[in-house]
């Protein structure tokens, strides 16, 4: 493009250059004139007169040459791009030791960032697959100040009198056996209202959604099924629509399938049935069983509708005084994401920093690659490139590097996301669906850019401002006068002041984690097993026949210590709870004290090794017909007869006009993992069960086994072969450990410290690794001086003193400045940190002695390298 | 199908500066007198119709321009043939033949 390479040394202006054309166009006609005999004075005069249109041609030419010059320029720009970057390649690849170590450098920081991001992306920013997601609201009932689930009475009531919804639908869940041709399989399920689905604006994969009519008793024996379910179990076969399958114990025609991005509240139910109230359930306001979802009318806000649901409350209360005390409207995303947030946010912002540590190394890098290319630098200035210009090609070569790097990143993070989903714990929302999309890919570019820029800008603008007459006239020796190089001792301050934050949030999690492990669970966890079993079906007087016998047969069995049966095993999430009333205490909300329910056989306190403060336990003659009794945990006692002795009280609950008396007390235990509160708890024997309460544990029970040795082998196999015994076929399903239980209630702390503390290793070891470069380059540096001073007579120690000084100085003011970071940065860990506090002294101390340690090991490595100078060789030199 | 239209008019003008710059590089004055030599004075090259195609065909990458000094020792723009131009001038003449053989078939006949 030779016009374009013209243009360069050409810049006249558009206006200029066709004046000049033009007037040298009149110029020579009068000059021809004047040749042919003319009279200057009238040459003159013809000449105008022939060009009396010139402003109209001026306009003309104008207007094409500026058109052609803003052509020429973008062509030049992108022209003089490509040159840089083809000139960075070639200096990239001469040397590829630096080009290699830059790139990986920089693709592991932008991968890793990349990989958090896309959780970021999948659990906190992706919309969710609903026509209108940000209307979509839960509404709760509130039980004790607390948001829980509502009955039916109030849901039909909420749906008749509440003026800001566009709709309220209802689900209820509820585990299943899904029966097509062979053995069954436990599901969830979804019973959910007919204007479910359509509230909600998703439509059907294939097939259609419920029909009105189905949402009725007796009409209802029609399923949805979830792509998931539909794909792993038949096979994405289309067919399906139309055919019959067998849940629990009734035939259900399949009629449609929904799309797996259609999940409204992750619980991932599998398939969905009509809920189709009785008369009965409409009019029940004291069973609390339905998740509620609306979606509010258009130019509503969630506060309005809590506004309208206070009013609707207000009335149903003075209805039905003893069932109803509020409703709590919240956001649908909200309400689901909230609790993953701040832990995401954190490690988005960890990650970061590590990715701001590794630009700091590549800056480090070239900031030694500029110092060996001082001359080159110099060289081009002298023969005319600007200042800008070289800065321009310095960038260029850094935004190459970062696309290679960020290339490269995305290769890494594709196996980050795999390997983050494939060991992330269960139960955190929609992060199966992280994955590299369009969102992602574009943050993993930006960050690629930003990399380029941080990383780039500090060296480019160094190099651009070297005077070149020195350089120039160096030629061969180092530059002693840059020793003291503020830029480089900057960039250990920064990646000491940003890896320390990171390390103290890591230790502080550590040092949590190692808390909880400590932490009392309230009874002996070990050589404990469990498992779920569902009953066949029978009259509640059956039902405790069979438990016993089970119970019975299990304990006779070789390596079972002992066996016991509950409702609700701890560990495990689930289980209801029941309004205690003392005797004698008028009914209302305030007299009553929520409380976990656990029916439980007499070998419970012995299986478990629960502590028994005071009174008895239940024993084999605590049956139906005897007097009704209770034993509740400590945390009860308290809350109901403070300062009293809670034994031969009674308590009415969970059936009308019934009281219990308490015949012991039990200490408290951490129901919902170690990283929770004790739960305040009753129990009642299986034996005395109330009628309702087969109900409400669906005929599920837990089976508890102590073994006597910590392997679960044997005890699992008893636990299966002791069904088989009693009822075959009967279903035994999620058998576990109660370490492996309790462990699980840990996971997603523990995941979250894992990935924590694997940031600040690698952001420590990046930071190390950034010194020990500085530091060595310093000593090459001064190997002359140092060469002298032993000369002189400087022993090695003298030596290694002056030259760690240099290293150890730097780090400490970034341990201050990070120290001041983290005290800042940690307190937003508060929320996930158990038996330790945000600025635990210990756990800064030691993190803070270990960033130091690495530090002044990596000073010192290459600082012994100068020790071994050999005098008499560095004078000579 | 050649047709004759206002763009076959202005092309014309278009392919003559092409046919003229294939002497050389000359500025648009001598362009013009070039054209009306050639032509017995037949022909006369109006400056608001020269300049603007100058420049167009600058544009179009047909032509380029350099400042000399010009025989009167004065900064003027000299245009020259680019590669471009040079087989849009090849193209342009197999056109016009064509144009001609069509029309003289019609005109001509014999």
């Amino acid at each position: 493009m030779t016009a374009v390479r013209r243009a360069r040394f050409f810049r006249r202006s558009v206006p200029d250059a066709v004046a000049t054309e033009l007037d040298f166009h009149v110029a020579m006609i009068e000059h021809d004139l004047v040749r042919a005999g003319t009279d200057p004075a009238e040459a003159r005069r013809i000449a105008a007169a022939r060009f009396n249109n010139r402003p109209t041609i001026t306009a003309e030419c104008r207007r094409i040459g500026q058109q052609t010059e803003r052509t020429v320029r973008r062509t030049l720009h992108v022209q003089e791009f490509i040159d840089d970057l083809r000139f960075a390649a070639r200096q990239l690849l001469k040397s590829p030791g630096f080009a290699l170590i830059a790139v990986l450098t920089l693709a592991i920081g932008i991968g890793a960032t990349t990989v958090i991001f896309s959780a970021v992306d999948a659990v906190l920013l992706r919309r969710f697959a609903f026509a209108h997601p940000e209307r979509a609201v839960f509404v709760n009932e509130l039980v004790m100040h607390q948001d829980g689930n509502v009955s039916a009475g109030n849901y039909v009531d909420w749906v008749a009198m509440s003026r800001s919804f566009g709709g309220l639908a209802a689900e209820e869940f509820r585990n299943v056996n899904l029966t097509t041709s062979d053995a069954p399989e436990r599901v969830l399920a979804g019973r959910v209202s007919a204007n479910f689905f359509p509230m909600l604006g998703v439509a059907p994969l294939r097939g259609r959604v419920f029909a009105g009519s189905e949402d009725q008793p007796g009409n209802d024996d029609v399923v949805i099924l979830s792509e998931g379910l539909w794909r792993s179990r038949y096979g994405g076969d289309p067919g399906i629509i139309g055919r019959q399958v067998q849940l629990d114990d009734r035939r259900h025609t399949v009629i449609g399938i929904m799309p797996a991005s259609f999940d409204p509240t992750v619980n991932d139910e599998q398939l969905w049935v009509p809920i189709a109230f009785t008369p009965d359930r409409r009019a029940q306001h004291d069973e609390h069983y339905l998740t509620v979802i609306g979606t509010l009318k258009p130019g509503v806000t969630i506060a309005q509708a809590q506004a309208d649901m206070d009013g609707v409350s207000r009335i149903e209360a003075g209805r039905f005084p003893k069932d109803v005390t509020g409703a709590h409207v919240v956001g649908l995303t909200t309400f689901i994401t909230a609790q993953y947030r701040t832990p995401l946010l954190l490690l988005q912002g960890a990650v970061l920093l590590v990715l701001l540590i590794a630009c700091g190394n590549v800056a480090n890098l070239q900031l030694a690659r500029s110092s060996a290319r001082a001359r080159e630098m110099a060289i081009r200035a002298a023969i005319g490139a600007g200042r800008g210009r070289i800065g321009r090609q310095l960038l260029t070569e850094n935004l190459l590097l970062a696309l290679v790097a960020g290339a490269v990143a995305l290769g890494l993070a594709r196996l980050g996301i795999a390997a983050l989903r494939a060991n992330a714990p269960q139960g955190i929302p929609r992060l199966e669906q992280a994955h590299i999309g369009g969102g992602v890919m574009l943050f993993a570019i930006a960050a690629a850019l930003g990399s380029a820029l941080v990383s780039g800008l500090t060296p480019a603008l160094r190099s651009t401002r070297r005077d070149l007459q020195t350089t120039l006239r160096e030629s061969g020796r180092q530059n002693q006068g840059a020793v003291r190089d503020r830029l480089r001792t900057a960039l250990i301050v920064a990646e000491v002041a940003l890896s320390l934050p990171v390390l103290i949030g890591a230790g502080l999690l550590l040092r949590s984690a190692m808390h909880l492990q400590h932490v009392d669970p309230g009874f002996d966890l070990d050589n404990v097993v469990m498992a779920r079993v569902i009953l066949p079906v029978g009259t509640p007087a059956e039902h405790i026949v069979t438990v016993q016998r089970l119970v019975d047969d299990l304990a006779a069995r070789p390596g079972i210590v002992s066996a016991a049966m509950t409702s609700q095993a701890p560990m495990v999430p689930g289980g209801t709870s029941n309004g205690l009333l003392p005797e004698g205490k008028p009914f209302s909300q305030e007299n009553l004290v929520q409380s976990r329910l656990r029916l439980v056989t007499p070998g419970y306190l012995g299986t478990m090794r629960l502590r028994l403060k005071q009174g008895r336990w239940f024993t084999d003659q605590d049956v139906a017909g005897a007097p009704l009794v209770m034993v509740i945990s400590e945390a009860v006692a308290k809350a109901m007869f403070p300062g009293e002795n809670a034994l031969g009280k009674r308590i009415g609950c969970c059936e009308p006009n019934s009281y219990k008396t308490v015949i012991g007390v039990v200490g408290g235990v951490r129901s919902d993992g170690p990283a929770q509160e004790i739960v305040p708890e009753f129990y009642l024997p299986l034996a005395q069960a109330p009628a309702d309460a087969w109900s409400w544990i669906g005929n599920i029970v837990s089976v508890t086994v102590r073994a006597n040795t910590a392997d679960p082998a044997a005890a699992t196999a008893a636990i299966r072969a002791a069904a088989h015994d009693i009822a075959p076929g009967t279903p035994v399903y999620r058998v576990s450990t109660m370490r492996a239980a309790l462990a699980s209630t840990l996971e997603v702390d523990h995941f979250n410290t894992l990935l924590l503390v694997a940031l600040g290793v690698i952001g420590m070891l990046l930071a190390a690794i950034g010194i020990y470069g500085v530091v060595g380059y310093f000593v090459t540096l001064r190997t002359h001086e140092i060469g002298i001073r032993m000369a002189l007579g400087a022993t090695r120690g003298n030596v290694l003193r002056l030259l760690a000084w240099q290293g150890v100085r730097p780090i400490a003011i970034g341990i201050v400045v990070g120290t001041a970071l983290a005290t800042w940065a940690t307190t937003l860990l508060r929320s996930s940190l158990y038996g330790v506090t945000p600025r635990d002294p210990l756990t800064f101390a030691l993190v803070i002695g270990v960033l130091l340690l690495a530090g002044v090991l990596a000073t010192v490595i290459p600082a012994r390298r100068a020790t071994r100078v050999d005098p008499a060789a560095t004078l000579q030199a | 199908m050649p047709m004759l239209s206002k763009d076959r008019l202005r092309g014309t003008l278009d392919v003559l500066i092409l046919k003229t710059l294939t002497w050389g590089p000359r500025h648009g004055y001598a362009v013009a007198r070039w054209l009306e030599e050639t032509t017995g004075d037949t022909l006369t090259i109006e400056e608001g119709s020269l300049y603007p195609s100058l420049y167009r065909m600058e544009q179009r990458g047909w032509i380029e321009s350099e400042w000399g000094t010009s025989e009167l020792g004065r900064q003027a723009k000299f245009y020259k043939l680019t590669a471009a131009g040079r087989k849009q001038l090849r193209v342009e003449t197999a056109e016009w033949q064509a144009f001609v053989d069509v029309v003289s078939r019609v005109l001509l006949p014999g």
